[in-house]
C-alpha cells in the first residue's frame, strides 16, 4: 500500500510533528508512514484523511 | 514519563552492580568476564537510548505510546521469545562442553535474552512492519 502523505502534507503547509499532533501520535509513526515502511490502523487512515479533507482512497492507494 | 525514568532506574542499578563486582574482585578479568562486562555495557547503553527516546516524545508534548510503538514491542517480544528458546537450547547443548558453573550460565542465558530484545527491537524499527 503507498500514500500520498508527504504530497498532501506540503499543500497543507505541515511538518511531521504538526501532522503527529493532530492524529495524536509520535512523529516517527509519521516518518514510518511516508517511507511505506508501516500501514496505518483504519483509524489512523480516517484521522489522516480527515485531517487533509479528504477520502481515505485518495490517501491512500491500494495496489 | 514513568516508564523512562523506571529505564534510567534499572540502568544506573544495572551500572552500580558492575562496578561493585569491578572493585570486588582482584582485577584478573577472564575473557568470558571482559565479554559479558561488555554485554551489560550494550543492554545499559540500549537502555539509556530508549530512556532518553520517550523523555524526547514527552517533551515534544507527543504520546509515550501509539499503534506503531505498540505493535514495535508486540513484534519484537514475539521474536525475541521465538529466538530465546532457540537460544537456550544452544546453551544447554554447549554447557556440557564447557565446564562453566550453573548461576554462570543462567546469566549467560539472561543476558543473551536482553541483547536479543534488543536486537529485534532495532532489526523492527529499522525494517518497519507492513502487516502484509
Amino acid at each position: 500500500m503507498n500514500n500520498r502523505i508527504k504530497e498532501y502534507r506540503a499543500k497543507f503547509n505541515l511538518t511531521q510533528e504538526d501532522l503527529a499532533k493532530k492524529v495524536n501520535v509520535r512523529r516517527e509513526t509519521i516518518v514510518f508512514l511516508e517511507k511505506n515502511k508501516y500501514n496505518p490502523s483504519l483509524k489512523l487512515a480516517y484521522d489522516i484523511a480527515r485531517v487533509f479533507d479528504s477520502k481515505i482512497e485518495e490517501i491512500f492507494l491500494f495496489e | 514519563m514513568k516508564k523512562a525514568v523506571i529505564v534510567f532506574i534499572v540502568a544506573a542499578l544495572v551500572l552500580a552492580t558492575v562496578g561493585l563486582w569491578i572493585f570486588s574482585s582482584s582485577g584478573n578479568f577472564k575473557p568470558a568476564d571482559i565479554a559479558s562486562f561488555g554485554i551489560m555495557i550494550l543492554v545499559v547503553v540500549f537502555a539509556v537510548f530508549f530512556g532518553v527516546k520517550r523523555l524526547t516524545s514527552a517533551k515534544r508534548g507527543e504520546p509515550p505510546e501509539d499503534e506503531l510503538s505498540k505493535k514495535v514491542m508486540r513484534k519484537t517480544s514475539s521474536l525475541s521469545y521465538f529466538i530465546s528458546l532457540y537460544l537456550w537450547l544452544a546453551i544447554m547443548y554447549f554447557s556440557d562442553k564447557f565446564n562453566y558453573e550453573t548461576h554462570t550460565i543462567i546469566g549467560i542465558g539472561i543476558l543473551g535474552m536482553a541483547v536479543v530484545f534488543a536486537v529485534c527491537w532495532l532489526v523492527i524499527n529499522f525494517t518497519g512492519i507492513k502487516n502484509e
